[in-house]
């Protein structure tokens, strides 16, 4: 299987904070690889780095084979990576079908009338202002907008964030099914017991320092190790 | 009765000239996030290509040519200069367009020379439309549609094209149009030059008014920004509106107490910070 993404020992920083001390990671082709921890632990900051939003400051973040390390967050994404946000951040004043306007036209399977069909919510609600949308509508919104790059490696912070259980099922769903299609998952949950239900592999992050980095199965089976790696539970 | 109103349609013109500014200058600072004190250097800027262009091109000419060049010569300018502004403390970007106004300012004196000249407009749009009105002039009703027609044009943009759709989607939340793959260098050099077109196309109506000086930026710069926090920072239909408004009433305050119509625009301005700070259209929350 050849590597999607990979991070070599990077350090990222908020101005003098540091953040990530040395992280590494892979991601392969058709995985879907959890990154856990708790808050604070530096996930959000992961998946900025690997945005190009955070770049990091040593290191260096390979993509489909390219040193993206140094490249605008525009570019990372025209090169096929679909990011998902923390708190989705549609655009609140645009209409459900303008949001789908932003992201570049890219060749392939999802274009904007194939995201209507996978949502079909979304179609109803075209012409309403994303701002006036429920959360887990927000949520497919911006899943569907990631998806308008026909990425080849979606990355998704927290995408069950506030939302209800049902809606959660179904979010995490959706992202089975990209896993299916043969894209390369990369998740952030808080939503232990169901990430690690869909993933093979699996990260825990803590103080920005990798901790655990093995199968989901093993780490699924042995809770005590996991709790006392990352301070999360099964609750 | 008349007098005013006489005043109130010179107002009108002067408004729509702070409007179209205004407009751009609102493009400007919501997207590049630039307060752009060169709008004036380049709104004289195009006047002058215009008054150069005429005589080869006829005013209809350089009328659509003039602002096409100040425009590249503001994506030029964006290049250089602006776009190390970007994120940077706002003094930054204050002092640099400060600094590029008066040298603007210089070149065109060193080129066109510090005295006045006139812009020709076509004869037809000189005549008095009527014996009683004779302030109405084909040209100024020609501003004033242009000002309409031009904006509206500007509006159509933002909402129907992806060009002005991401415009509106970077001006609140640069960052994630970037990380959905816009590429927003491109997008602040595209917006920067449509806000410098609208600056030159209301240097080109002004010069056919009241014809061109290097300065002629100076008067309309301070009177815009007025404007745009009448109608409220963020919303170019408030800056447009803005414009209008502190027109007319500079125009009516000319015939009622002519000693006020300076001031007049920054009572207005005053008495709207201190009602609705947000101005006429703007967001809630952006100044409160």
């Amino acid at each position: 299987m050849s590597v999607v993404f990979r991070a070599e020992n990077i350090h990222t920083y908020y101005g003098k904070s540091h953040i990530l001390h040395g992280v590494s990671m892979e991601v392969r082709e058709g995985e879907l690889v959890a990154l856990l921890g708790r808050n604070g632990a530096g996930k959000t900051t992961t998946m900025r780095s690997i945005m190009g939003l955070t770049p990091p400051r040593e290191g260096s973040i390979n993509i489909f084979g390219n040193n993206t390390t140094k490249w605008a967050p525009y570019r990372i994404a025209q090169s096929g990576v679909g990011y998902v946000p923390e708190g989705r951040k549609i655009f609140g004043h645009l209409t459900v079908h303008e949001n789908l306007l932003v992201p570049p036209v890219t060749k392939g399977k999802w274009q904007i009338d194939t995201v209507y069909k996978l949502f079909p919510r979304l179609d109803e609600r075209r012409t309403s202002k994303g701002g006036k949308l429920s959360g887990g509508e927000q949520e497919m919104l911006s899943i569907a907008r990631a998806l308008l790059l026909n990425p080849k490696f979606l990355i998704l912070d927290e995408p069950s964030q506030g939302l209800a259980p049902v809606i959660v099922q179904e979010v995490m769903r959706t992202v089975g099914k990209m896993k299916d299609e043969g894209i390369a998952v990369l998740l952030v949950e808080q939503n232990v017991f169901l990430a690690l239900q869909l993933a093979d592999r699996a990260y825990v992050l803590s103080d920005g320092e990798i901790v655990y980095d093995g199968t989901a199965a093993d780490l699924d089976s042995d809770r005590e190790r996991m709790e006392s790696l990352a301070g999360i539970s099964h609750a | 009765m008349l007098v005013i109103l006489f005043n109130a349609f010179n107002g009108l013109i002067q408004g729509a000239f702070y409007a179209l500014m205004a407009v751009g200058l609102s493009l400007i600072l919501g997207l590049n996030g630039v307060i752009n004190f060169a709008h004036g250097g380049f709104m004289a800027m195009a006047a002058y290509f215009a008054y150069t262009l005429v005589p080869y091109v006829g005013f209809w000419g350089a009328l659509i040519i003039a602002p096409i060049l100040a425009g590249g010569v503001g994506y030029v300018v964006e290049q250089l200069i602006v776009r190390r502004l970007y994120l940077r403390d706002p003094l930054y970007s204050l002092l640099a367009t400060f600094g590029l106004a008066l040298i603007i300012q210089d070149l065109l004196r060193t080129i066109w020379g510090a005295q006045g000249v006139p812009l020709a407009i076509p004869d037809f749009l000189n005549q008095p439309l009527s014996q009683v009105y004779f302030f109405l002039t084909g040209y100024r009703l020609f501003v004033v549609a242009l000002a309409i027609i031009s904006t509206t044009g500007l509006f159509a943009i933002l909402r129907f094209t992806r060009l002005g759709i991401r415009i509106r989607a970077g001006n609140s939340d640069l960052e994630t149009i970037a990380a959905v793959g816009v590429n927003i260098y491109l997008l602040r050099s595209a917006n920067f030059v449509l806000g410098i077109m609208f600056a030159g196309l209301a240097g080109i109506l002004a010069a056919g008014q009241i014809g061109l000086t290097p300065t002629m930026g100076d008067e309309l710069i301070m009177p815009s920004f007025v404007a745009i926090v009448v109608g409220g920072v963020g919303s170019l239909l408030g800056s447009l509106v803005g414009g209008l408004i502190i027109g007319v009433a500079s125009g009516v305050t000319a015939a009622v107490y002519p000693a006020a119509t300076e001031v007049i625009i920054y009572v207005i301005m005053g008495i709207m910070l201190v009602a609705r700070p947000r101005g006429l259209f703007g967001q809630e929350g952006l100044l409160e």
